[in-house]
């Protein structure tokens, strides 16, 4: 995080990495208290390239490259100008295009290039497209208004459960202290001995108990499935189509060896190839080894490739 | 089933010209790198040739067969065979001047027990080498996993070899089953065994699928016992109605003892000249090696390693010096292993 030294101050960044640094339009960083004292002093000059500043220009900074944040600036400046929407173009090229043109625009903007005659283009550009400018405005902000608004009804929703909850647990505490109390009461006036008293508090505050848990337990019926299909909507029992296709064939390996025929690995042990071999014992035969497979793994590389290639 | 595998794909080639072209390729390369790379203390004479070469590479792979039969617990020869394998498949693609044989051998063989399943631990697998104290494994241990990942990438990550051991087990199996006529196959065993061994020396390996291998060896050990397998290779292989098979057979067989016959242990004395040409083109261009030695990037280790290896390198020279009397600075209790069928599992 603090690979970067204010330039000021130089040391201030790494011993305080809690310091957040401020960018301002020229893409230079300052930290917080070097911005301030810059402008105590009343002169406005970024440290590395003079360009005057003004105070009101410096951002935190977002991003750990001073330069993406400038870029961010720009971008969002120029984007208010730039704001074309997709269906607005008769074509996919021309709606690259358009791209493209945005893109070079902001680019020469970040990176100080030919700056004079892309802000006269920017501003050929508003003339220009003046209205259309205006509608996509107001088209962005009604989008902008819509999600607010379910935001907003989603934060209500959520307010609104909690609050319930609230009122639950508020009603079941009253519940448990007026049955405490009715408990005292009784105690004090009735003419019952003391234990059978006790014993119907008991019941009666295990019902009570019954009576929140059974509450807890019944969800309030929804009528939309978390996918968003209602709960009633009918749906086809039917089973999917069958689709024909070919079966699969299976077809056993075919092993060319340039060499003379290598034995089946079951036919081994008949043609007597095992008794020159060392016998398994009981330990590997239980993890499946037989002798048979070593033999086999010991002809097939011997006659592999024992044939000189035709070349 | 052979032909399928990464070695028939890949790692058998056509002719021994085939093979030696490769390394003559990477000679060259490497000729032709370090002169553009502009170092001043570069001349023509100071590379090694060709024949310099070999005569380095079978010093070091004799070495390294040392090492391996001394090894504690005892290595199984398939695991020899595979390290042998990977040393020999390395230096087809790279020059001995890039990189120094006595790191990649000792890499060839850990890696070798890992792929073959010889359980060694790195500590037991460096606690091998007597003559160094445990720093001094400690480092060499560091510079082969330094060494690993490059081996890996040079071997194409085709690691499994099939080496003639199995294949010759299977061949004995088939002889006593199929073969009355041969009283006592495993009379042949022992000199099949050493033909084997030195073929492992040899080019063979490249040039023929390990089964045309052990079918000579057996063949070769049951010639000097003057016994004649004629009747085997036209009954039981069927090979009576095919002429053709049959005589590219016996020509590979021919080639296959030609190669062994060829083979000769390096001379000390050629051994030491090369081996101080060796060590001062490693010096020079030794900056240089380093960077490329390193298989994967490790931020951390990138100024201790150079350090690490400049010391070591004086160190491990002297521990491989070889005496003038031929054998090994290792305690080479060289021990035949007996190949039984007990180790048919």
């Amino acid at each position: 995080m603090d690979d970067q030294g204010c330039p000021r101050c130089k040391t201030t960044k790494y011993r305080n990495p809690s310091l957040k640094l401020m960018v301002n339009v020229c893409g230079h960083t300052l930290c917080e208290n070097c911005v301030e004292m810059l402008f105590a002093r009343g002169s406005g000059n970024c440290v590395q390239c003079d360009t005057p500043l003004r105070k009101s220009n410096f951002r935190v900074q977002l991003f750990e490259d001073p330069a993406v944040d400038k870029e961010v600036e720009i971008r969002k400046k120029v984007l208010k100008i730039y704001n074309k929407r997709d269906f607005d173009f008769p074509s996919l090229r021309e709606y690259n295009d358009y791209l493209e043109q945005l893109e070079d625009t902001v680019y020469n903007l970040t990176n100080n290039i030919d700056v004079e005659s892309t802000k006269l283009q920017m501003e050929q550009y508003q003339k220009e497209n003046r209205d259309l400018i205006q509608k996509n405005k107001v088209k962005l902000t009604r989008e902008q208004e819509e999600v607010e608004e379910l935001i907003l009804l989603e934060q209500q929703g959520n307010e609104q459960r909690r609050l319930d909850l609230l009122q639950e647990e508020q009603r079941q505490l009253q519940a448990k202290r007026k049955n405490k109390q009715a408990l005292l009461d009784e105690l004090e006036q009735s003419q019952l001995p003391a234990t059978i008293l006790l014993a119907q508090h008991k019941v009666r505050a295990a019902k009570l108990e019954t009576q929140i848990e059974q509450q807890k337990q019944t969800v309030k019926p929804t009528s939309l499935f978390s996918t968003g299909i209602h709960m009633h909507q009918t749906v086809s029992l039917q089973p999917p189509p069958k689709i024909e296709e070919v079966l699969y064939l299976y077809k056993p390996l075919q092993v060319v060896t340039y060499g003379p025929p290598v034995p089946e690995l079951e036919q081994l042990g008949r043609l007597g190839y095992l008794n020159h071999v060392r016998a398994a014992m009981p330990q590997d035969t239980a993890g499946g080894y037989t002798s048979a497979l070593a033999c086999h793994r010991a002809i097939q590389d011997a006659f592999s490739g024992l044939f000189p290639l035709k070349r | 089933m052979f032909h399928k595998s990464s070695q028939g794909k890949h790692w058998i080639f056509r002719s021994e010209d085939d093979v030696e072209q490769k390394r003559l390729t990477a000679n060259q390369k490497f000729r032709s790198v370090t002169l553009e790379s502009g170092k001043p203390a570069v001349s023509e004479s100071m590379f090694l040739e060709r024949h310099e070469e070999d005569v380095l590479f079978r010093h070091y792979e004799k070495r390294m067969v040392d090492f391996c039969n001394a090894f504690k617990p005892v290595m199984p020869k398939s695991v020899v065979g595979t390290a042998i394998m990977y040393f020999r498949r390395f230096y087809l693609n790279n020059s001995i001047m890039e990189y120094h044989p006595r790191i990649i051998m000792l890499t060839c063989a850990y890696l070798s027990c890992k792929v073959d399943e010889f359980n060694v631990s790195s500590t037991q697998f460096v606690g091998n080498l007597l003559q160094e104290t445990p720093a001094g494994q400690e480092m060499v241990l560091e510079q082969i996993l330094e060494f690993e990942l490059l081996l890996i990438q040079q071997l194409n990550f085709h690691l499994v070899v099939h080496t003639p051991y199995r294949p010759m087990e299977g061949l004995l199996i088939d002889l006593k089953t199929r073969y009355p006529t041969l009283e006592n196959p495993e009379s042949l065993r022992k000199n099949a065994d050493e033909f084997l061994t030195q073929a492992a020396m040899t080019d063979a390996g490249l040039l023929f699928p390990p089964s045309q291998i052990a079918l000579t060896a057996i063949l070769n050990s049951a010639s000097r016992a003057g016994l004649s397998m004629e009747s085997y290779l036209n009954e039981c292989l069927r090979l009576k109605e095919d002429k053709e098979t049959l005589s590219k057979m016996y020509d590979s067989m021919r080639q296959m003892k030609t190669l062994l016959r060829k083979y000769e242990l390096p001379n000390a004395e050629e051994v030491n000249a090369y081996k101080k040409k060796l060590e001062r083109i490693h010096a020079e261009f030794s900056i240089s090696s380093n960077k490329r030695k390193r298989g994967y990037e490790e931020d951390g280790h990138v100024s201790k390693e150079p350090r690490l290896i400049e010391e070591v390198r004086p160190y491990l020279h002297d521990m491989l010096t070889v005496k003038q009397s031929g054998t090994t600075y290792f305690h080479s209790r060289f021990s035949l292993q007996e190949w039984t069928d007990e180790d048919l599992v």
